[in-house]
């Protein structure tokens, strides 16, 4: 058993998590972060890479809106490499409302978000394959937002401080003594040693596995409901912009231009365990319908893979009104020590991406106040470690890469450029990582052929820098392949059937890979990536609901639960129902 | 004399071109790309496994007699294609192919050959080509140049050493294809090594890189010429074998150059880059085809048409958003495409999508859902057909083959070709 000491534990490690530790890191605090998975491999990882303008919100959550809009600048100032600045469109289709538009420009002109409006010529000639029957446009700072590039410049940064985020150690007690928090025990999953670390405070990021902390904890009960959204990545830049449907927050709303890919988003369903996500058949038919109507033709372009995450939501009606005066809307904060009488604990639920650095203030804030030492933020200041260039992501950068260092090192992953000696390097860091772990830095198995040609690759290199043995490589590539095919088989048709059958031919007619050796168990899989639950896939069901929130009560309903999706707490949920 | 167009250069429509060729008919054979067979890994598939639905696993055990195997696969695969045609006529159909390119394709002796694969496994195959011979070596040393990003010579070698139960060492070289590439294709190397000069460098430096184990194992990058193995494995003094490699196939190009070389020889016209989009028909015939050429579309009469498109990695079948499944040409009815629970979560079972196709007769006419025949004088053969996950148990040549040959036999003789199957009697 391996003991530590240290000041605080950020149980966690998406993008609240992660901020957290850097906040608290930089405020001088001895701090450990925990998550029994890998660095925001739930829900950080699985939203469709937006950097809200703020423009989303400027009718629905004005106050959103404006931290939204200052938040994207901090990002793309500390974080640069993490962001593209695409720029984003909201568009007022032929089934919307176009005095929808009047109150948006006026939300935005009173929360600070710049938009403007521009003309339906405009538009298109910005986004040639937007719909033409579109009525009214208005361009915005939208970008996009790598949540991993997030996750690991953040944790860099946090490192630079002593912060250490321990991955793939799943926390099994938090121990207090009734009044105060003594500490947190876990487990390393990767080597099954016991880690035992004591603390002061413990902040629980776990987002939708908040609820299963504070039960470990031995506290009352806090209702977690877990809102799964579905997104679908196209094999291409459909569009080059963020296109937003210039409506009410609603399901498929929005179209993420992001790295190779783009992503339409989202739904929201609620659901009780958020370790298996389905991705229903029926959404994926109603997101194609949704781009349909931004995209004509969008069905039939190439579809090459789909997720589902689960927003943190946290409803609990004990939690006093005071607890979340220093919040960030869409956040609710569950201090433990007014509701439950054990000092050192704060439960948060809620966020955003966009929003996650100020989040953490927040929460360091109310961790500061209740130790009694204020010192003062200075997360929006710095810049993150390996950002110091300061340029911002664009979709040629690796292309540019590539062309300069051909001739040295070989492709390995054709479709997202990444070559032999970017892997290496990574497998020299991380010895231990299975594939998906690399796929998340390096985005090895995320195009088009979805792992087709260089899983194979990355096995014999791995085993090569004898990082695994030939069991382990032949388990990670099986266990890479069944990860990809959950994201996979939801989505098939068209070009992506073909892709599947070369696939197939190659996998298991030429290398006949279910016939090679390999160990059951080779990776501890928490949460990686999440399973569809078969039980409750209704993979027959094709019906879609009618995009228009106007035409079906039930649709309508679900979006205004829906105005504050990802950053719902107490606070914004009750002040939605007034 | 017969005119006959055949759509599509696979393993299949170039056997369909050869026999009727044989048989003294017009064959005109047009193909949009290349054809499938330098997709796939050069051998002879006819049948390597036999799971009964389950999961394959590192339990099974691959055929060792595809033909006695046979018959009771087909019990638990109703509707498969093997199903259609005489049993027979299976081994008759590879045993004629394998005699056309006899410098290619070693002969069939009724028993599957194991190959060794990138990943250092060993698969079933029925008709190997000469480079491929796995001797059940004691010793085996695994060599490759290094600058083949598809082949790791180490990771193959300790998989084979548990997959042959042989004492296998992986060995690395450095020799690329062109000077200064690190990133050179099989393809490249096959052309280089079909030169003399590279390819005594090559065997230098492969007789250095090793010691002394008893067969030298090596990608299957040797040469596209057919004798080009050979002259390698004299200049290394040790049996050397050809470990398959995923697209492009070196061995596949092989067998394809012979093959389209001997329509050729045999007076088939060959017409690439030429996408059928469409057919003409009068009643239950189809009169023609309409392939897309530059400027305008061209109709090419005919007398019969043998269909070999491909199934669904080609794009002849497709599924489209809403779950729909089509032939896309002749608009076929695909047999089981309605079914529920064609694609399902589990990476590892066979999807029942890849095993829907097109029915046809003991000819090899399409049937329609009453089990009539639609055009009498078409004929779908190959990969089209319904009825079985050809990657699963590795049947795709040999249905490929029998197929091809069946359709080519009812063109030439109709009256000849029994239309009940003669498994059943």
């Amino acid at each position: 058993m391996k003991r530590l000491q240290t000041d605080v534990v950020v149980i966690g490690g998406g993008s609240t998590g992660i901020g957290v530790l850097r906040d608290c890191a930089m405020r001088g605090y001895r701090t450990i972060l925990l998550d029994r998975a890998d660095l925001a491999q739930g829900t950080s990882g699985r939203f469709h890479g937006l950097l809200h303008s703020g423009g989303r919100y400027v009718v629905s959550d004005p106050e959103s809106a404006t931290e939204c809009a200052s938040e994207n600048a901090i990002l793309t100032r500390i974080q640069p490499e993490a962001v593209e600045r695409t720029g984003g469109l909201f568009v007022v289709t032929d089934k919307d409302d176009p005095q929808f538009g009047d109150r948006f420009l006026a939300g935005a002109a009173v929360t600070g978000v710049p938009a403007e409006e521009i003309t339906v010529a405009q538009a298109l000639a910005r986004e040639p394959r937007l719909n033409p029957a579109i009525q009214r446009a208005f361009a915005v700072q939208d970008g996009t937002v790598d949540g991993w590039q997030i996750a690991w410049t953040a944790t860099a940064s946090a490192r630079q401080y002593g912060g250490q985020a321990l991955t793939y150690h799943e926390v099994t007690q938090v121990h207090h003594d009734g009044s105060q928090v003594t500490g947190v025990t876990a487990t390393d999953l990767k080597t099954g040693e016991t880690v035992s670390i004591d603390c002061h405070f413990v902040l629980n990021c776990a987002g939708p596995w908040a609820g299963r902390i504070t039960h470990m904890a031995g506290l009352p009960p806090v209702a977690v409901v877990p809102g799964r959204g579905i997104m679908v990545a196209m094999s291409h830049r459909l569009v080059n912009t963020v296109i937003n449907r210039c409506i009410y927050p609603a399901d498929g709303d929005i179209i993420v231009p992001i790295h190779t890919v783009c992503v339409i988003g989202t739904t929201d369903h609620k659901v009780t365990d958020p370790d298996h996500l389905e991705i229903p058949r029926q959404e994926v038919q109603q997101m194609l319908d949704a781009g349909e109507d931004l995209i004509p033709g969008f069905r039939q372009a190439r579809a090459v893979h789909a997720w589902a995450g689960a927003r943190p939501l946290i409803k609990d009606d004990r939690v006093a009104a005071s607890d979340t005066r220093h919040m960030s809307r869409g956040m609710a904060v569950i201090d433990h020590s007014t509701r439950d009488g054990v000092h050192g604990m704060l439960t948060i639920g809620g966020g955003k991406l966009t929003t996650y650095r100020l989040m953490a203030e927040h929460i360091v804030d109310a961790m500061e106040e209740q130790l009694g030492t204020p010192h003062p933020c200075r997360t929006a200041e710095e810049i993150c470690p390996g950002n110091e260039a300061g340029h911002n992501y664009l979709i040629t950068h690796r292309l540019k890469q590539r062309e300069a260092d051909r001739m040295e090192s070989p492709i390995i992953c054709e479709c997202e450029l990444v070559n032999r000696s970017m892997l290496v390097q990574l497998l020299t860091e991380q010895p231990q990582a299975s594939f998906d772990d690399l796929r998340r830095q390096l985005r090895i198995g995320m195009g088009p052929c979805q792992g087709g040609f260089c899983t194979s690759r990355v096995a014999g290199i791995a085993h090569e820098q004898q990082v695994i043995d030939e069991a382990r490589a032949t388990g990670l590539l099986k266990l890479f392949l069944e990860h990809r095919w959950i994201g996979l088989w939801p989505i098939l048709n068209g070009d992506q059937v073909r892709q599947t059958a070369l696939d197939n031919w190659i996998m298991e007619g030429t290398l006949d890979i279910a016939h090679l050796p390999s160990p059951d168990d080779v990776e501890p899989d928490p949460l990686a990536p999440m399973s569809p639950d078969p039980r409750t896939t209704d993979p027959t069901s094709t019906t879609s609901p009618s995009p228009d929130p106007t035409a079906n009560p039930e649709v309508s309903s679900r979006s205004t639960t829906t105005t504050n999706r990802r950053a719902r707490g107490t606070r914004a949920a009750s002040k939605e129902t007034k | 004399m017969t005119d006959t167009i055949i759509v599509g250069a696979g393993l299949s429509g170039l056997s369909a071109a050869i026999r009727l060729a044989q048989a003294g008919a017009k064959v005109t054979l047009f193909t949009f790309g290349l054809g499938g067979i330098q997709l796939g890994q050069g051998t002879i598939d006819v049948l390597g496994y036999s799971l009964a639905g389950s999961r394959p696993t590192p339990a099974d055990t691959a055929i060792t007699d595809p033909f006695a195997a046979m018959s009771q696969h087909l019990t638990g695969h109703p509707g498969h294609p093997y199903a259609t045609v005489p049993l027979a006529s299976i081994r008759d159909s590879v045993d004629w192919l394998a005699a056309l390119v006899p410098d290619l394709l070693t002969p069939g002796d009724g028993v599957n050959h194991m190959v060794p694969t990138a990943l250092g496994g060993l698969r079933p195959t029925y008709l190997i080509q000469p480079s491929m011979t796995w001797s059940n070596p004691s010793s085996i040393a695994v060599v490759s140049p290094r600058q083949i990003k598809d082949f790791y010579p180490r990771l193959a070698a300790a998989n084979l050493t548990k997959t042959a139960h042989v004492d296998a060492h992986g060995y690395h070289i450095d020799l690329p294809a062109r000077p200064g590439e690190v990133d050179s294709s099989p393809v490249a190397y096959a052309t280089a090594l079909d030169r003399s000069d590279f390819a005594r460098r090559f065997v230098e430096l492969v007789a250095n890189a090793i010691a002394d184990e008893e067969v030298i194992g090596l990608p299957a990058i040797l040469g596209l010429h057919p004798d080009t193995a050979e002259s390698i494995a004299r200049a290394l003094g040790r049996p050397v074998v050809e470990f398959l490699l995923p697209p492009p196939s070196v061995p596949g190009m092989r067998l394809n150059v012979a093959l389209t070389q001997r329509a050729k020889d045999l007076g088939v016209r060959v017409v690439i880059g030429s996408k059928v989009t469409g057919f003409t028909s009068a009643g239950a015939k189809v009169t023609g085809v309409v392939v897309a050429q530059a400027g305008r579309d061209q109709t090419y009469p005919c007398d019969h048409v043998v269909y070999a498109p491909g199934g669904f990695e080609s794009g002849a079948l497709t599924m489209d958003s809403y779950g729909g499944v089509r032939e896309t040409l002749f608009d076929l009815p695909v047999v089981g495409a309605t079914a529920e629970d064609l694609i399902t979560g589990d990476y590892w079972a066979d999807q029942r999508l890849f095993a829907c196709g097109v029915a046809v007769d003991s000819a090899m006419t399409p049937l329609d859902v009453l089990g009539q025949p639609i055009y009498t004088n078409l004929h779908a053969v190959g990969g089209l057909l319904a009825g079985a996950v050809r990657w699963t148990e590795k049947s795709g040549d040999g249905i490929a083959i029998t197929s091809a040959v069946r359709a080519a036999d009812a063109i030439v003789s109709p009256g000849v070709t029994p239309t009940t199957n003669e498994r059943t009697r």
